[in-house]
């Protein structure tokens, strides 16, 4: 409704303020905003963008590295990229970046495009029960039945989960767990697990190209700060749910601040000095995105909402989005000094957002993955996305757009200014309406009169049919009974079931007998007379017998049934068949 | 499950190889990408990598699972996803989320005695969790055992501040019919929750005014609930109401029209739309509307009185007759409309039924002095001084004690004039409340709300119509109010 029009208006405008750069619709690029960055790679002043691309999700993983509108390079990946950074690990000149790919347990870290440095996640501490079994089993004192009942009663109690080889180890059949135990027997058990986002954390300068440490956050709940030459643990701090996203603020030697969503959907924010998160904020939905913007948190919501909060949790607003976040971005122009959160929505648009202030929407081709603004290139403003068919965009911000900060919620809304549809009314709904006016008592006292005689009407054709037992229910309080009766066959034989049923509670009917009228120059039947056998209450009882058709005038006539009483003239219930044409002997 | 049957992974197949024991995946390693495709709502791709996840893991995979479950329930197969979460809670018996799930599908199910079950065995793993005790205490709601709910509620209360706990206590409390606990349920709830959730704050504070039957209050917070969501159709509809309830009829018809644009088959809206055209005496427009409404819900009582009462003023008493009398059939005790389908039955000669309709509106009839005095106008018309005399005594006795009990100290102006009127030709009510001097005044300056009165006419049945019908709008629509305002 109100979004329409406003839609539109965005659009032209903000097609004026974007520039076209660069759109590759089959650029086969599978990735998240977590995996791509811009960066000066080669310390020539023209930043680069490198993204880690997910392959088919399986295999063909690539770390790829843009420049202009072309692929510069391209080198494998052993596992999926979980999440890629870009920052200066040290002083030397020149200074150019080292890029840092996590993936499973591991951190890969390319300087010039070059593997450099493997940083395995440190391993999770074995259950010490699980251990001794393991070593009972590798010096054969127990076969492997029992060793398979030692590990499921450690399962169901321990504090500490199993290793991934004793879980493999429950799953096998009897027969293959020889093997699985003399293969792995040898090998120290090991726990391992995954990274799940990763971050950088300026070491103890706040300037742009100041040596970073690495933030990685892991699948167990814990977060790592890694120190940037030597890549050893400087902290550790552990959260109460696996992180999903993560955004670190400060310096690691004065004071820092990481916002962590996790899967739990709540955010937590660590502080140096606390090895716990310092504050939560518990969100209704899960967190598909978070930016931070100046002192301020946006986080989008998987129910369509953005929210802002402070840095201590602090709820400032609320916008509602038209559709599904996919992902979400920080917009920051720092000569202009200029910040907006960037919202890729799921119906192909992105919207800019500053505080809860809808300022700019851009269509996009495709749903957007994965967005990143900065300098690629030699240009400050470019909006790099990457859409869900694996497109590529580039698009420039003018120099002369300007986003006006607007309140979104001016005034009522747009559909108060729509009319109603009222249904319109014929003239002659009117002329009726003046003759009514004119005539209402005579046009009351008729229909009362009609209605009186409908129902006059109504009331003989029931006493009558009651008083002749033309209804097929017995109205008789003694025997009620229930019949009805169908016609099968083509003809000139049918078949005539009568199912009759004694609708009493309790009490069962006898002395019952069923008889036929019809005409006997038309119809013949075998029986026309029988009796009815006891009729126990709430059961069905078919009855057939069989009709003979005479004509071959192709007519029909009604065959009338009737149940009686025995030693009772008038009939409990009776049943006009309609019969229908013989076909049988029209074809004779 | 089918997963656990697959051919084992590839790691299985390098047995042969002497020695060196193969590296066993880590079962997590793909949970974040799960995650992100589920959060993303990408479920096609989401179930496509948990099918490999749970390919390479034979089934091991926890949160894989749990996704799978989360996705299907979704999807509306709440049975298997009922059983994909009790597998994930064998896979690790410990968690507390694995067993709410399996509650909440169980919920869902409708075994609420058995979802109480599960989520007691999950409060017994997780103590502290706001979630198991509010849904316990809905559990609760629905197994009709209201003090173990308003238990669980409290304990739910006690751990988190959360809106939806105090939605349900109050709900509680009304089922229950005491107002007062649900009163100091909303009081709270508008003094602890967030000032950041406005429009649930409104909410609260509304239902709590209303309980009090402070209607100003509550219309000054329905205000204030529509600028921060101008297009929630419950807080239109109430505020629309309440301003129909004050003759505002343009401004409610703005607030519908946006109204319309969201719900535009609502019948309570094309009702309240009907009625602000009626209260503009554009009534063609309105019956219009009206018809619509009943067109959506003709079972609805209140559509077909206000049906009844345009029909009434349209001088259509054949049709009115009709919509009455379909009104007494669904509600049959109701006094306003008897009383109205006498006044339709005089329009149309039937003296006998109008007199015994009156009758009936008359016995069913508690505090409504228009029944009285429409009765009253009518024996006069039909010559029967004494009976007419008889209402006027009772409409002065409801009169006194409507005053002195302080419930309503304004009549109408019209419903004065007439009576006053009727009371000279009856050589009565001289001891009547407005007769005094000094309170005349006074009562006849809040004439902004009714229609201006009609030029004088002699006595007559059409002066006590034009009385009814607008004590009958302003009833309906404050009837309106409540059916609108309810959560």
């Amino acid at each position: 409704m109100s979004s329409v029009s406003q839609e539109l208006k965005d659009t032209s405008v903000a097609s004026s303020k974007w520039l076209d750069a660069h759109y590759d619709p089959v650029a086969n690029l599978y990735t998240f905003s977590s995996c791509i960055a811009l960066s000066d790679l080669h310390g020539d002043g023209e930043n680069k963008l490198v993204a880690g691309d997910l392959g088919t999700g399986v295999c063909n993983m690539k770390l790829k590295v843009y420049h202009g509108t072309g692929l510069l390079s391209e080198s494998t990946l052993l596992d999926l990229p979980t999440g890629m950074v870009s920052f200066l690990m040290d002083l030397h000149e020149p200074r150019t970046p080292a890029i840092a790919v996590a993936s499973g347990p591991f951190i890969y870290v390319y300087k010039n495009l070059r593997p450099y440095f493997k940083f395995t996640l440190p391993s999770l501490e074995v259950n010490p029960l699980e251990q001794d079994v393991w070593s009972q089993a590798k010096e054969d004192m127990i076969d492997p039945m029992t060793l398979k009942e030692m590990l499921e009663g450690l399962r169901d109690k321990a504090e500490i989960p199993l290793s991934v080889r004793s879980l493999r180890f429950l799953m096998l059949e009897p027969q293959e767990m020889e093997d699985f135990v003399l293969l792995h027997k040898e090998q120290p058990i090991r726990r391992q697990t995954v990274i799940t986002c990763i971050g950088t954390l300026k070491k103890n300068m706040a300037d742009e190209d100041a040596v970073s440490c690495l933030v990685i956050g892991t699948e167990n709940g814990d977060v790592y700060i890694l120190d940037p030459e030597a890549f050893t643990i400087l902290y550790k701090m552990s959260l109460p749910s696996t992180p999903n996203l993560m955004d670190v603020t400060g310096q690691f030697d004065v004071e820092f601040r990481i916002t962590v969503a996790c899967r739990n959907g709540n955010i937590y924010i660590l502080r140096r000095d606390s090895p716990k998160p310092k504050y939560c904020i518990e969100l209704s939905s899960h967190p598909v995105g978070l930016v931070r913007m100046g002192k301020n948190v946006v986080v989008g919501c998987s129910h369509e909402t953005l929210h802002g909060y402070t840095q201590k949790g602090k709820k400032l607003w609320t916008a509602y989005l038209p559709a599904p976040v996919t992902t979400m971005a920080l917009m920051d122009l720092p000569t202009r000094g200029f910040q907006a959160v960037l919202v890729g929505l799921a119906n192909c648009e992105v919207h800019m957002y500053r505080d809860k202030n809808l300022v700019s929407t851009i269509k996009t081709p495709d749903v957007v993955t994965s967005i990143c603004f900065g300098r690629y290139g030699r240009e400050d403003g470019t909006l790099i996305m990457t859409t869900k068919g694996g497109g590529l965009i580039v698009k420039i911000l003018k120099r002369t757009a300007v986003f006006e900060d607007r309140d979104s919620a001016p005034g009522p809304p747009i559909a108060q200014s729509i009319r109603l549809n009222v249904p319109k009314k014929t003239k002659l709904y009117v002329d009726q309406t003046l003759r009514e006016r004119e005539n209402a008592v005579a046009m009351h006292r008729a229909f009362q009169m009609d209605l009186s005689r409908l129902r006059l009407a109504a009331a003989r054709a029931y006493v009558k049919a009651l008083e002749s037992s033309l209804t097929p229910m017995s109205a008789s309080l003694t025997e009620p009974l229930k019949m009805n009766a169908v016609v099968q066959g083509l003809g000139p034989s049918f078949k005539l079931t009568l199912n009759i049923q004694n609708t009493a509670a309790c009490r069962p009917v006898m002395n019952l007998a069923i008889s036929f009228l019809y005409d006997e120059n038309l119809y013949s039947m075998r029986t026309a007379f029988f009796k009815i056998p006891l009729l126990v209450p709430g059961l069905n009882y078919p009855i057939d017998t069989f009709v003979e058709c005479l004509s071959d005038k192709g007519i029909s006539d009604i065959i009338k049934v009737f149940v009686l009483r025995e030693g009772k003239s008038a009939p409990l219930l009776t049943a006009h068949i309609n019969m229908p044409v013989s076909e049988g002997l029209a074809l004779n | 499950m089918k997963t656990d049957v697959q051919l084992p992974a590839a790691t299985d197949l390098k047995k042969p190889r002497p020695k060196k024991a193969p590296e066993l995946p880590i079962l997590e390693r793909r949970n974040w990408l799960i995650h992100l495709h589920y959060i993303r709502k990408d479920y096609e791709t989401c179930k496509a990598i948990i099918k490999e996840q749970l390919h390479e893991t034979q089934g091991m995979c926890e949160y894989a699972v749990y996704v799978q479950a989360l996705i299907m329930r979704l999807e509306g197969k709440i049975q298997q996803s009922l059983e994909l979460f009790q597998s994930c809670a064998i896979l690790n018996p410990k968690s507390s989320d694995n067993l709410k799930q399996v509650a909440r599908s169980l919920f869902l199910l409708g075994k609420h005695k058995a979802a109480i079950e599960v989520y007691n065995e999950a409060a017994r793993l997780n103590q502290k969790d706001w979630e198991i005790s509010h849904n316990l205490g809905v559990c609760y709601i629905y197994t009709k055992d209201f003090r173990s709910a308003e238990e669980q509620l409290n304990l739910a209360l006690q751990l988190n501040k959360h809106d939806l706990t105090y939605m349900m206590l109050g709900k509680i409390h009304l089922l229950q019919g005491d107002t007062e606990k649900a009163i100091d349920v909303y009081k709270s709830a508008v003094e602890y929750v967030s000032i950041h959730n406005l429009t649930f704050k409104h909410t609260c504070f509304i239902l709590y005014t209303m309980l009090l039957g402070k209607y100003q209050k509550a219309f000054e917070h329905l205000g204030n609930a529509l600028t921060y969501d101008p297009n929630n159709f419950k807080a239109i509809l109430a505020a629309g109401s309440m301003m129909q309830t004050h003759g505002d009829y343009d401004v409610a018809m703005n607030k519908y029209r946006v109204a319309a644009y969201s719900v535009p088959e609502s019948p309570p809206l094309w009702n309240n739309i009907g009625m602000c055209f009626f209260g503009k005496k554009k009534y063609v427009a309105a019956i219009s509307c009206l018809k619509r409404a009943n067109y959506l819900s003709p079972f609805d009582w209140k559509i077909l009185y206000n049906l009844g009462l345009v029909h009434l003023t349209m001088q259509q008493y054949a049709s009115a007759f009709h919509f009455l009398s379909a009104a007494i059939n669904l509600r049959p005790r109701m006094s306003e409309l008897y009383m109205l389908l006498a006044v339709a039955l005089t329009n149309l000669d039937d003296a006998d039924n109008a007199r015994r309709s009156y009758e009936q509106a008359v016995q069913l009839d508690e505090s409504n002095l228009l029944v009285n005095l429409n009765f009253a106008v009518f024996l006069y018309n039909q010559g029967d001084k004494k009976a007419a005399l008889l209402q006027f005594q009772e409409m002065e006795r409801k009169v006194n004690t409507q005053v002195d009990s302080n419930i309503n100290t304004e009549f109408d102006p019209e419903l004065v004039e007439m009576a006053q009127k009727l009371g000279a030709a009856l050589q009565a009510g001289e001891n009547l409340y407005w007769s005094k001097p000094g309170k005349d005044s006074k009562s006849s300056q809040r004439s902004s709300s009714s229609k201006p009165s009609s030029s004088q006419q002699p006595l007559g049945t059409n002066q006590a119509l034009g009385q009814a019908m607008s004590s009958a709008a302003g009833y309906s629509k404050s009837m309106q109010i409540t059916a609108g305002a309810e959560p």
